[in-house]
């Protein structure tokens, strides 16, 4: 077994309405690298993304975590907690900038006080100090990505899967985004990104290409 | 003319004097849709939620039964429950009907199809992406579903309310399974058509006022909520 290898899948497929949007002969998540999945709208990249995240399952495929293959309701029960994924138009609860953030460590069941100190440093880390009590829902795109962002470091995942996270943003945020990812990457988070522009503007480790649901 | 004014100042005074027979009839007519709403309202949650978030074969089909059941004659399902409940019925042994209890579950069967419906309705409102969110942020199901009801409470809200408006006045059902026994199962509805029957405006009139003020309490507040609602998203 390779030791930098998180994850990997061989053979995965998927049919959504009839038409087979995946089918990938194998697929290995490195430990600690930024990768980008490019293609075209439509190629594939987020149904791959989900799959990574166990967000939904293939029709077929195998698993491996760690070098052993498992099933995937084990694998997903074993990985859940590992990596967070976070869809191209985040969604962000109907509650303020600090309970977005403080989401996940509740799920954890983590004290009030470290939840606090964690979200506290967490906000800080991404310039959002001002916008802490306000409404999530009441922010612009680009802060909204940032609050998104904020939340999934925040529980320090092994892997984190970013879905087309600058598209439609305007030049100034776009520019904050991927500094805040460059920085969650030089961190040591495993980060995989899918975009349909240029993937050199994420400065990866490596790019995956997919079109028409297949690797390239 | 004199009759009804008449009628309805002696109403006014059943009211206003605390008049335990008419205010009896009303904490049943309470006491029972109460029960009922809050008994179905965790099962008519998990389906809708399995309907808005659920990927299964015949998906399309159900939502579509749910909303035609909204549809349905109090009176057929207390017919369908009597039939059940009928001594000789398949769950005769069981002497529930005329009982409240037969009429909880006969509200029950009425407003379970009303919140699918305006649940799942509400659910729709919702970005698709906010139950995946729940669950990559560490969310189990359950509190995934927790978290999204907090993002539709006032859909939700509303739903409930109108499903309570919905069994407090529905005459049909109560009077086929309740049986309309004084001091067990008369509620507003059934006391009012027996009290006219026989001629008794007064208290008609009575509970009639109060079935009326709660009806336009429960739309302002439904109106209320679907205000903020709106307002929101």
């Amino acid at each position: 077994m390779n030791a930098q290898e998180l994850i990997s899948f061989r053979n995965i497929r998927k049919t959504l309405l009839r038409r087979r949007v995946l089918d990938v002969d194998e697929m290995i998540v490195y430990e600690g690298e930024c990768a980008v999945l490019h293609g075209e709208n439509g190629a594939g990249k987020s149904t791959l993304m989900k799959i990574i995240a166990g967000l939904i399952a293939p029709d077929s495929g195998v698993v491996e975590i760690g070098g052993k293959r498992m099933s995937w309701r084990l694998a997903y029960r074993t990985f859940r907690k590992e990596v967070v994924y976070l869809h191209q138009s985040p969604f962000l609860f109907d509650r303020s900038v600090a309970e977005n953030i403080s989401y996940g460590l509740q799920t954890r069941g983590l004290g009030r006080n470290i939840i606090r100190e964690k979200v506290k440093s967490a906000i800080e880390w991404a310039g959002l100090s001002p916008l802490a009590a306000r409404n999530a829902r009441d922010l612009s795109g680009g802060e909204k990505q940032r609050v998104a962002l904020t939340r999934a470091r925040i529980l320090e995942p092994r892997l984190l899967l970013l879905d087309e996270p600058t598209s439609a943003m305007d030049h100034e945020s776009r520019e904050q985004t991927f500094e805040l990812i460059r920085d969650l990457a030089d961190s040591g988070i495993t980060v995989y990104i899918s975009t349909h522009e240029s993937a050199r503007l994420y400065q990866p480790d490596r790019i995956i290409k997919i079109a028409r649901g297949k690797l390239v | 003319m004199d009759g009804l004014i008449l009628a309805s100042t002696e109403a006014l005074k059943l009211l206003f004097t605390g008049d335990p027979d008419t205010w009896e009839i009303v904490g049943i007519s309470f006491l029972v849709s109460f029960r009922a709403i809050l008994f179905i309202v965790p099962l008519a949650l998990v389906v809708a939620f399995t309907l808005a978030y659920g990927e299964f074969p015949g998906r399309r089909i159900l939502i579509t039964i749910f909303n035609s059941m909204i549809a349905i004659p109090a009176v057929v399902v207390g017919l369908l429950l009597y039939m059940l409940l009928y001594s000789s019925g398949p769950f005769g042994g069981w002497r529930l009907l005329f009982t409240q209890t037969a009429m909880i579950i006969g509200q029950m069967i009425l407003a379970f199809p009303l919140l699918v419906a305006m649940t799942h309705v509400a659910l729709q409102g919702v970005d698709l992406n906010a139950w995946q969110t729940a669950r990559t942020l560490g969310a189990g199901p359950v509190r995934a579903m927790f978290t999204i009801m907090r993002e539709v409470r006032f859909g939700l809200i509303a739903a409930i309310v109108t499903a309570f408006g919905r069994v407090v006045s529905e005459v049909g059902c109560s009077i086929m399974v309740g049986g309309n026994i004084l001091h067990e199962t008369r509620n507003i509805p059934t006391a009012i058509a027996l009290e006219t029957s026989k001629g008794n405006f007064e208290q008609g009139i009575a509970l009639g006022a109060v079935l009326i003020t709660l009806a336009l309490a429960l739309n302002f507040f439904v109106a209320m909520f679907r205000g903020r609602d709106m307002a929101r998203h």
